[in-house]
Parts: structure tokens; sequence; C-alpha cells
């Protein structure tokens, strides 16, 4: 049984229809990429897979559980872990705090040094240490999404939700970012879901790849058949 | 947060606050009664406003349930004003646990506008229903003591708002002030990771309101004499704007603007309904030239841009400091 199932979701705002019956599944333990052009529904299947929207039709299925329209604390709570495409960390509390009040919704018994702890171990594990004291408003962009990174993974999610965490980042820093989130998979035995325009990054990590198109999913496969399919290649460049 | 100097300074505080009134007339002792009073609903409502991000307008009101349950109860039945006290924080409590749970998924302005509402229904039960409450006459209450004394009073007081500091402080000290702020700085993400946002919201509201309604327990068996001026507007919009002039999401920033804004209206009281004006003036001016208040003018004078040294001492790449801010 698949980690994650999405049956037939369909999501639409007043007239405007982001997505249409999309089926997907993703297996626990692999890294599991979501591609398609602008606007074609990939974050907008994150928010609903997540519970920030509640899907129009449809039905997401999380660990065995139907999730569909829990909200979202509940949902993290069960083992699900998101980033944001456009940043949301705490803006006035400190990188420190950021990933403790993440910490301590996960382990709401443990005492305040074992919070803090964990908290640190974290932020270094994404390379933050240094800024632990920092308000998390005066970081770069790309800082601030290492933070979202460390905030998730104290939710000690299974499933990891990654909008576009590439974005921004030189070639040498790509290689380490998909090195690290392979470890992810690898090493601390997470499942990953992973929107990201950075083809090269998710050929190298992905065991799946699915495509979505204008709400739709144009097709999942492994990443060599996603690349190598004229669907795919019209989805991307036009007719 | 780091180690004893926090209660090193509330120490000294106190201690100073105890000593102060002896030396003083009646009048200015009256004061800093009134001041007290005022730091109690300002630190509460900020526990809202400053803490969690919502904006009451019924924090007035919450008073007046307390002042109005404890007062109706010592005239009509003889109860007790402390356990009268006792009685209308709880229903103060109970009341915002409701109001809380009924409005609080609606968030933003219709918060406001709901308690604004419960504000306003309140204010005119309580002027009409003469009978009960004497309207607008205001009812007349037994004291806290059984011989009245200026200095009694402001020791209960005092005591009254260290405690309500002391729970202040130690809540946003524990997970929930983390909690607290999380959802102040934004929801969804604070929902993303675990936050029970509503459940976060409705606990602030309803301690906020025992507090305001514990406050104007006090307060109506301090003036011996309780109106609807407690469950009022004015007395409502006087809270915010010490609260925003002190310095809103700090514990101490509520406690200045309480004393500051109760002070200055003594001096300014001459002015009659300007003095209204004046505050307005006042509050706008620290709106543009200090935005975090009289606590954050102090900070910033004390140290310049301290947050953006310290990123760069830390080593980090600190490209868009603007941004979020």
């Amino acid at each position: 049984m698949p980690l994650l199932e999405g049956q037939h979701v369909s999501k639409s705002f007043g007239g405007v229809q982001a997505l249409t019956d999309v089926d997907f599944a993703v297996e626990a333990g692999t890294v599991v990429g979501l591609i398609g052009p602008n606007g074609a529904g990939k974050t907008t299947l994150f928010n609903t897979v997540a519970g920030a929207f509640k899907p129009t039709a449809g039905r997401i299925v999380f660990d065995g559980t139907d999730v569909t329209g829990l909200p979202a604390n509940t949902i993290c709570r069960m083992g699900m872990a998101r980033t944001f495409q456009v940043t949301r960390p705490f803006a006035g509390m400190t990188c420190l705090e950021n990933v403790m009040v993440a910490a301590i919704n996960r382990h709401p018994q443990k005492p305040r040094t074992f919070i803090e702890s964990f908290a640190r171990e974290k932020l270094g594990l994404t390379g933050l240490d240094a800024l632990a004291a920092t308000e998390a408003r005066h970081l770069n962009v790309i800082q601030k999404k290492r933070l979202e990174l460390a905030r998730a993974l104290a939710t000690e999610p299974k499933l990891l939700m990654l909008d576009e965490v590439l974005g921004g980042l030189n070639t040498q820093e790509i290689g380490q970012a998909v090195e690290f989130i392979r470890r992810l998979r690898d090493e601390a035995g997470l499942t990953i879901l992973w929107i990201e325009h950075v083809m090269g990054a998710i050929m190298q990590a992905a065991q799946q790849v699915i495509v979505l198109d204008q709400g739709r999913v144009l097709m999942a496969g492994t990443p060599t058949e996603v690349v190598n399919d004229p669907r795919v290649i019209q989805a991307y460049l036009g007719e | 947060m780091t180690g004893k100097k926090p209660a090193l300074v509330a120490a000294l505080v106190l201690a100073s606050l105890c000593v102060l009134p002896l030396g003083l007339g009646i009048y200015p002792q009256h004061v800093l009664i009134v001041s007290l009073f005022y730091t109690m609903m300002a630190c509460s409502w900020n526990l809202l406003a400053g803490y969690t991000g919502q904006v009451s307008f019924g924090h007035a009101a919450m008073a007046g349930i307390g002042a109005y349950t404890s007062g109706i109860l010592a005239v009509k039945a003889g109860v007790n004003p402390w356990v009268g006290i006792a009685a209308g924080t709880v229903l103060a409590a109970v009341l915002g646990l409701a109001l809380g749970a009924l409005c609080l998924k609606m968030g933003g302005i219709y918060l406001s506008l709901t308690t604004l509402a419960f504000s306003q229904i309140l204010h005119i039960v309580i002027v009409n229903e003469y009978d009960v409450t004497r309207g607008t006459m205001g009812l007349q209450v037994p004291g806290l003591m059984s011989e009245y004394s200026k200095l009694g009073y402001y020791y209960i007081m005092l005591a009254a708002a260290a405690a309500v500091l002391a729970v202040i402080y130690r809540m946003i000290h524990s997970n929930l002030g983390l909690n607290f702020r999380a959802v102040q700085n934004d929801e969804l993400a604070a929902k993303s990771v675990g936050v029970r946002v509503l459940h976060v919201r409705v606990l602030a509201f309803t301690v906020a309101s025992a507090m305001a309604g514990f406050a104007g327990g006090l307060y109506g068996h301090y003036l011996l004499l309780i109106t609807p001026e407690i469950p009022s507007l004015d007395l409502q919009f006087k809270v915010l704007a010490m609260t925003v002039i002190g310095g809103m999401g700090s514990l101490v920033g509520p406690v200045l603007g309480a004393f500051a804004l109760n002070i200055l209206e003594e001096y300014i009281r001459g002015y009659g309904e300007y003095h209204v004006l004046v505050f307005g003036l006042v509050a706008l001016v620290v709106a543009r030239f200090a935005p975090n208040g009289l606590l954050g003018l102090w900070r910033k004078l004390r140290r310049p841009a301290p947050a953006a040294e310290e990123a760069a001492a830390a080593g980090g790449r600190v490209r868009d400091a603007s941004t979020g801010s």
C-alpha cells in the first residue's frame, strides 16, 4: 500500500478548475518528483494534500487513513510535513524558536532542554547553527528555505513535501542539496514528494515522477520514461 | 529567558512599587491604583493582540462582566466581594470561551466586529436593565475592606497586577507562548508544523477574558460605584492605545503604556472632551515614529539595529535583510 494516495482529487476556486480528477500514489521510502509547467497545479495539489485546502472532490489517503478535509495541523501530527514555495518562516522569531515550534508540537511532554537541543540538531542538519539566535526575517531567501526544511524535519515526518527548494542555488549547491535529499531517504527513511523545476536534480534523486499539466495528471513513470515522453515534451515546449 | 536577570529586575521594580505610594497623597495614590487596573487590562489584551494577533474589542466588556457580576451578587445576594470577584472571573472566562469558540474561526476583521457587537450589546443591556444594574446611575457596591484605605487598595491592586503579569510571563515562556507567537506570525505555517491554531486562539481568548473579568471585579469594588463606563468602548480604546503606545507583543510595553497614558490623562483632563484628541495625536505620533511603542523606542536608542549586527556577526549572508520586515 502506498504511503500517500490521491483518488480522483479535484479542486476548483470559483470557476477556475485548478485540479481535475488527479490520481497519484507515493510509495514509502521513495523520492517522487512532481513536475509540470507553471500553473499546472503542483502547489495546489500540495496544499490540498497537506490540508491547507479542502478538495472539491476526491479522496486523499495517508498512511492508511483517509485525511481528506482534515485540518493541516492534524495531518502534520500524523506525519506529513511540508515547505512552502514562497517561504513562510515565523518572521519575528529566531531560527531556533522557529524550529522549536515544530519540536514542541511533536514532543509536547519533553522538557525545554530536550526541545532546544533537538531543534539545534535540526538547524545543524541544514547548516543554520550559526544563525540560531537571528530573527528569521533577517535571513536571505536560501536561508529561509533551509529554515523551513529544518522546521519540517523537526516535526519528524514520514512524508516530507518539498516545494521548489532549489530555487536560487548554483550548480554545486544543487548537487549538495540533492545529496542531502537522498540521504534523508536512505538514512532517515523518509518518503519525499518533491516539486521542482530543476529537472537534472529530479533525474538524479527521484524513482518516480508525476507530471501535471493544466490540472490533470499527464503521466507518471520513471524519470527516464518521463523525459522521453512526447506528451511531456509537448507540454513544456508547446505545439 | 536567560538566567536570573528578569527575576531580579522584577523584584526590584516590585519593591520600589511597594514603597512608591508611601510618601504620596491620596490623589496620586488613586492615579497609581487606576494605572494598575489599566496595567492588568493592557497586559491581558496584549496577550490577545500582541501574542496571538487577535484584535478583540470586547476586552472592556469582559471587565464589565467581572465588575457587574461581583457587584450584583454583593448588592442583591450579599455575597462576599472576594467570592463575587472569583465568580466574575469565571463568568468572563466562560463568556470568553463561548465567544472565542463562536468567532475565532472567522479570525481577522470578523473577530474584531463580533467582539465589537458583543461589547455594544452588553453596554445597551447594562444601561437599560435599570432594576438590576441601576443603568447609568451606577451600582453602589461594598468595598473590599471594612475600613476604606487607599493604601490597602493600592497593595491589593499591586498584588493582583503582579499575579496577572506572573501568569502571563509563565505562559509566554512556556510551549504555549511559542505556539502563541507562531500563530501570530503566520497562521498557515503554524498549522503546517502541527500547531492547533484554533485551540491556541480560544485558550488565549479565555485566559485574557478571565484576567479582564478579574481586573474589572477588583476595580468595581475599589470605585465603590460600577457604571457602564467600565464596559465601554472608551475604556476599550484606551486599553488599545496603552498597549500599542507602550509596545505590543512585549511583556513590559503595555505596563509602560498603561502608566504613561493614565498619568498623561490626569494632566490633560482639564481639556475636557479634547483629551481624547490628545490621546489620538500621541497614538499617531508613536505609530509613525516608534511602531514598536515606547519599549521599542527605548531598545532602538540603546542599541541601534541590533538584529542586523547579530546576523552579520553570525556569519550569515544577509542579502535581503529588508524582506519580510
